[in-house]
C-alpha cells in the first residue's frame, strides 16, 4: 500500500486531454497529470525503442506502404511515427514507374538510404512496433489515471509484475 | 572493415548485426521493462530495481525459450524420426 497524492472527486475520471497529449508526445499526458517524473520513464522508453528501431533497421524499417502491418504497430508512437514515414515516403524514395508508387530505389547513385533485409528489418520493425503498442498501452493509463494534486491523498494498492 | 564505410546512422540498417543480431534481445527487454513499469508501480522508489528484475526475467524466459525449442528441434524430433 502506497500513499498518493490525487485532487479530491477526480480520480478515476475519464482525461481525453491527458489520453491526447500521451499520444502526441510519449509520456506527455502523464506529464500533464502531474507525473513528470513517471511522463519522463515513458517518453524515454518509448523513444528508445522507436529510435533503437530505426538505428538497427534504418528509415527503411519504417515505412507505411512496404510494411503496412509493422506499421499499424508502429502507427502507436504517434506523429513521430508518421512524421518519420513521410520523411521516407517523400525524401528516400523514387516513384516505380510500374506501379506508380513510391518504393526503395536498388543501390546506386539514385539511392540515399539503402534498403533494409533480413535480421535488421525484422528487429528494427519489431522495436518500433513494440514502442507502439507500449505506448497505446500508456495512452490508456493516462485517459484512466488520476491528476496529482498536493491538497488531498488517497490510498492506492501497490503492484508489481 | 568496408561495411562501415557508407553507414549512415538512422538512414542504413545497421551493418555489422550479422550472427550477433540476438544481442539486440537486452535493448529490447530493458525498453519494454522501463515502459511497463513507469506506469505499472505506484511506488516509484522502487522502480530501478523492478526495471532491472523485469528486464532479466524476460531474457531469461527467452533464453529458456530458446533452449527448450532447440532440444525439441535438435534432439526430440530427430528421435521421433527414427
Amino acid at each position: 500500500m502506497t500513499h498518493h497524492t490525487v485532487h479530491q472527486g477526480a480520480d478515476e475520471r475519464f482525461n481525453p486531454i491527458a489520453g491526447i497529449l500521451a499520444y502526441l508526445l510519449p509520456g506527455l499526458g502523464h506529464w500533464y497529470l502531474g507525473e513528470a517524473r513517471r511522463g519522463l520513464l515513458i517518453g524515454a522508453g518509448v523513444l528508445w525503442l522507436f529510435l533503437g528501431g530505426a538505428l538497427i533497421g534504418g528509415i527503411d524499417s519504417i515505412d507505411r506502404v512496404e510494411d503496412k502491418w509493422w506499421f499499424v504497430g508502429q502507427a502507436g508512437v504517434g506523429p513521430i511515427a508518421f512524421a518519420t514515414d513521410m520523411i521516407h515516403q517523400s525524401q528516400f524514395k523514387l516513384v516505380d514507374p510500374a506501379s506508380g508508387r513510391p518504393k526503395t530505389p536498388p543501390p546506386g547513385p539514385d539511392a540515399r538510404a539503402s534498403k533494409s533485409i533480413g535480421h535488421a528489418n525484422e528487429i528494427g520493425s519489431l522495436f518500433g512496433a513494440i514502442a507502439g503498442m507500449l505506448n497505446i498501452m500508456c495512452v490508456i493509463d493516462a485517459l484512466w489515471r488520476p491528476r496529482i494534486d498536493r491538497r488531498a491523498r488517497v490510498v492506492r494498492g501497490g503492484g508489481a509484475l | 572493415m568496408p561495411g562501415l564505410l557508407a553507414y549512415t546512422p538512422f538512414l542504413d540498417p545497421m551493418p555489422m548485426l550479422g550472427g550477433m543480431w540476438w544481442l539486440t534481445l537486452a535493448p529490447l527487454a530493458l525498453g519494454i521493462a522501463v515502459v511497463y513499469k513507469a506506469i505499472k508501480l505506484d511506488d516509484m522508489r522502487r522502480y530501478t530495481a523492478q526495471v532491472a528484475m523485469m528486464t532479466m526475467q524476460i531474457i531469461a524466459v527467452m533464453v529458456a525459450l530458446a533452449v527448450g525449442i532447440q532440444l525439441v528441434v535438435g534432439w526430440i524430433v530427430p528421435m521421433l524420426g527414427g
